[in-house]
C-alpha cells in the first residue's frame, strides 16, 4: 500500500526534477526539427547552470540568472550552428566537443562558486488551489518557471504545427531542397532553430542550479543532457509529448532519494543507475516502433548544400 | 606538408584561447606554459608521468578509432574502462591464482568485460539500429555507478578506514614499475597493441571490411561484407582496448579499485582518435600530446590550483579548430 502523502510529494518533486529536462528537450526538439542534430546538450546545460548561478549570485536576481543561462546556452549553440550550418562540418563531432568544452569551462571557471549560496527561484503557491489536499501540493505549489515550461510546450506545439514559421522549420528538417525552392532560407531557419534550442537548453540548466538543486557543483548535470536527447526520440519530436517523458524521468531521478528516505533496502548506487537503464530500454522501444508513430526528421544531421543532389 | 599545418595551427590556436582564459583568472599564461613544459620534459619523473598518462589514452584512443573506421561512434570507452578495471580487481583480490597466472588472468578478464560492455550497444545497433552514441554514453553512467556500488559495498576493503576503496592488490597483481618512478609495463603493452592494430587495420580482410563499411555501407553489401558483423566486431575490439586500459590503470597506477580511477580517459579517447584521423600509429602520437596536456594540467592544478577542466577545454578546442581548418581548406 502506498501512503498518499508520500505519493503526492513524489509527484510534486517529479515535476520539479522534470522541469529542467522539459526545457532542454523542447529546445532540442526545435533544433532537430530544423535538421540540425546537436549532441552537445550536456555541455550547454552545464554552462547554463553555471552562468545562471554565477549571475544570480552577482546580481541577487535569479530571473536575470535564468535569462543569462539561456544566453550562455545560445552562445554555445552558436558555435554548433556555425560549424554545422556554415562550415557544413560533421554535426556529431561538434556536438560531442561542445560537451567537453562546456564541462571543461564550467569546471575551470566554477571552482570558486562551489559551496556558495545564490538567490533562487521560490515556489509560488497559487491561492485556493494550492490548499487542495494532495493535488495542491502536486500541481499548484511550484515556482513560475515550472508552470511556464508546460505553457511553453503547448506554445511550441502551436508554432510548429499551426503556423508558417513551424512549417518552415519542419520543411528545413524534412526536405531542405524543397523548402529552398519554395523560397525558404534553409540556413537562416536552421540558425534560428539551433540558437533558440540552445537558449532553452541553457534555461533548463539554469533551472537546475537555481530552482531544483539550489547549488552549483562541477558536472552537476550528471548525464541529464544525454537523457534529454533520448527524450526527444521518445517524444517523437512532438513538444506536447515531451511533457510526459520529462516528468517520468524526473520521477525516476527523485525516486532513489525518496526510497532511501523511507528506508527501503535498495542500494543508493544501484538506484542511481535506473534512469540510464530505463532510457536505453525506452530508446529501444522507440526505435522498434519507429515506423508507427515515431519519425526523425528526414534530413536530421545532414548539412544542406545548395544545388547539391544526394 | 599541408597535413601538418592544420593540426599545428589548431594546437597553437588552442594554446592562445586557453592562455586568454588563464590570464582572465589572473595567471600569467607564458609562465604557466613554461611550467607545463619543464615539468613534463626536464626530469625523469616528468617523462615517466608523461608515459603514465599516455598509456590509457593510446588504448581509449584505439577504442574510439577502430569503430570510427566503420563509421561508429564509441562514446562508451569510459564505461568499458571501468568494467575492465572492475573485472581485473575481482581477479586480483579474490582469485588466489599463482603469480605466473595472475596478471595474464587479470588482462584477459578485463579484455572480456570491456568487450561484453561494448557488446550491448553493438548488438542493439546491429539488430535494431539503436543510436550507438546514446547507448554507449548512457552505459558509462551505469558502469561508473556499478563500480561505486561495489567499492561502497561488497568490495570495500578491510584495511581502508571506511574509505570507498578495495584493499590494495597483492604484489603479484601489480604491473612492474621501472626507474624508481610510476613508469610501468603497461606503457609497452599499449604500444604493442597499437602496432598490432596497425597491422590488422592495414593488412587483413577485417581491416579492409572496416574501411568499406565506414566509407560506403552500400558498397559493403555488394561486396558481400556483412555490415552487422563488422559493426559488432569493431565495437567489441574497441571495448576490449578500453577494458585493458582499465586493468592497466588499476594494476599499474591505483593498485586498488576506487570510484575515480579515470579522469575522463574514455572521453579523451574521442579527440585522440579524431586528431589521429583513426590511424593507429598516429593515435600513439596524439595520445602523447593529450598525455602532455594531462600532466601539464595536473601540474597547473598543484602549482596554480587551476581546475583540471582546463584539459577538457584544450581537448575540445583542438578538435574544433581542426574541423574548422579542414572545412576552410575544402572551400579553396
Amino acid at each position: 500500500m502506498v501512503d498518499p502523502g508520500f505519493l503526492a510529494s513524489l509527484l510534486a518533486s517529479s515535476i520539479r526534477a522534470g522541469t529542467p529536462l522539459l526545457y532542454a528537450t523542447l529546445g532540442e526538439i526545435i533544433t532537430e526539427r530544423s535538421g540540425v542534430l546537436n549532441l552537445g546538450l550536456e555541455g550547454i546545460m552545464i554552462t547554463g547552470a553555471f552562468t545562471g548561478f554565477a549571475v544570480s549570485l552577482a546580481t541577487g536576481n535569479p530571473w536575470l540568472g535564468v535569462l543569462c543561462g539561456g544566453i550562455a546556452g545560445m552562445l554555445l549553440a552558436l558555435v554548433h550552428a556555425f560549424f554545422s550550418i556554415t562550415l557544413k562540418a560533421n554535426q556529431s563531432i561538434t556536438g560531442l566537443m561542445l560537451v567537453l568544452l562546456g564541462l571543461g569551462i564550467t569546471g575551470f571557471l566554477g571552482r570558486n562558486y562551489i559551496g556558495e549560496v545564490a538567490f533562487y527561484l521560490d515556489p509560488v503557491k497559487i491561492p485556493v488551489l494550492s490548499d487542495l489536499p494532495y493535488i495542491g501540493e502536486v500541481l499548484f505549489s511550484h515556482d513560475p518557471m515550472a508552470y511556464f515550461a508546460v505553457i511553453l510546450a503547448a506554445f511550441l506545439w502551436f508554432i510548429l504545427f499551426k503556423t508558417r514559421y513551424g512549417l518552415e522549420i519542419i520543411a528545413a528538417g524534412e526536405k531542405p531542397e524543397a523548402a529552398d525552392s519554395m523560397g525558404v532560407n534553409v540556413d537562416r531557419v536552421r540558425y534560428f532553430s539551433t540558437l533558440f534550442g540552445g537558449f532553452l537548453v541553457g534555461i533548463g540548466g539554469a533551472y537546475l542550479s537555481l530552482a531544483y538543486a539550489k547549488l552549483w557543483t562541477e558536472g552537476m548535470t550528471a548525464g541529464r543532457g544525454w537523457i534529454c536527447l533520448a527524450l526527444v526520440i521518445f517524444s517523437g519530436w512532438m513538444p506536447q509529448r515531451a511533457i510526459l517523458g520529462a516528468y517520468l524521468f524526473g520521477g525516476l531521478d527523485v525516486l532513489s532519494f525518496k526510497l532511501q528516505a523511507t528506508g527501503v533496502g535498495v542500494s543508493y548506487h544501484l538506484m542511481k543507475m535506473v534512469p540510464y537503464v530505463v532510457t536505453i530500454v525506452v530508446l529501444l522501444f522507440s526505435v522498434i516502433r519507429k515506423r508507427a508513430a515515431f519519425g526523425a526528421p528526414a534530413a536530421l544531421g545532414i548539412p544542406y548544400v545548395r544545388g547539391k543532389k544526394e | 606538408m599541408r597535413d601538418i599545418i592544420t593540426p599545428v595551427a589548431s594546437i597553437a590556436a588552442s594554446l592562445l584561447v586557453v592562455g586568454i582564459l588563464l590570464a582572465a583568472i589572473g595567471i600569467n599564461p607564458f609562465e604557466a606554459y613554461a611550467v607545463m613544459f619543464t615539468s613534463s620534459f626536464t626530469s625523469k619523473f616528468g617523462l615517466a608521468e608523461l608515459c603514465v598518462k599516455t598509456t590509457p589514452l593510446i588504448l581509449t584512443g584505439l577504442a574510439v578509432a577502430i569503430p570510427l573506421r566503420a563509421g561508429l561512434w564509441n562514446i562508451g570507452a569510459e564505461g568499458q574502462l571501468y568494467m575492465g578495471a572492475f573485472a581485473a580487481s575481482v581477479v586480483a583480490l579474490y582469485s588466489n591464482l599463482p603469480s605466473y597466472a595472475m596478471l595474464p588472468a587479470m588482462f584477459l578478464t578485463a579484455a572480456i568485460f570491456g568487450m561484453a560492455w561494448a557488446a550491448i550497444p553493438a548488438v542493439l545497433k546491429a539488430k535494431f539500429d539503436l543510436n550507438e552514441i546514446l547507448s554507449t554514453l548512457l552505459l558509462n553512467y551505469v558502469a561508473i555507478y556499478w563500480v561505486e556500488y561495489m567499492v561502497y559495498g561488497p568490495m570495500r576493503g578491510k584495511e581502508v578506514y571506511n574509505f570507498p576503496y578495495t584493499d590494495l592488490f597483492p604484489d603479484i597483481a601489480t604491473l612492474p614499475r621501472f626507474f624508481g618512478t610510476r613508469f610501468h609495463l603497461g606503457f609497452f603493452i599499449a604500444i604493442l597493441i597499437a602496432l598490432a592494430i596497425h597491422y590488422i587495420v592495414n593488412k587483413t580482410d577485417f581491416g579492409f571490411s572496416l574501411k568499406v563499411v565506414g566509407a560506403n555501407p552500400r558498397a559493403a553489401d555488394y561486396a558481400g561484407i556483412s555490415r552487422q558483423k563488422v559493426i559488432v566486431y569493431s565495437m567489441l575490439l574497441g571495448g576490449m582496448f578500453a577494458g585493458i586500459a582499465g586493468m592497466i590503470e588499476v594494476s599499474g597506477i591505483q593498485l586498488r579499485l576506487r570510484p575515480s580511477i579515470s579522469t575522463g580517459y574514455g572521453y579523451a579517447g574521442i579527440p585522440v582518435a579524431l586528431l589521429a584521423s583513426g590511424n593507429p600509429l598516429l593515435v600513439m602520437a596524439s595520445a602523447a600530446l593529450f598525455g602532455f596536456l594531462y600532466v601539464g594540467g595536473s601540474v597547473l592544478q598543484t602549482t596554480y590550483s587551476v581546475p583540471i577542466g582546463i584539459v577538457y577545454v584544450f581537448q575540445s578546442l583542438i578538435v574544433l579548430f581542426i574541423i574548422a581548418g579542414q572545412s576552410l581548406r575544402r572551400r579553396d
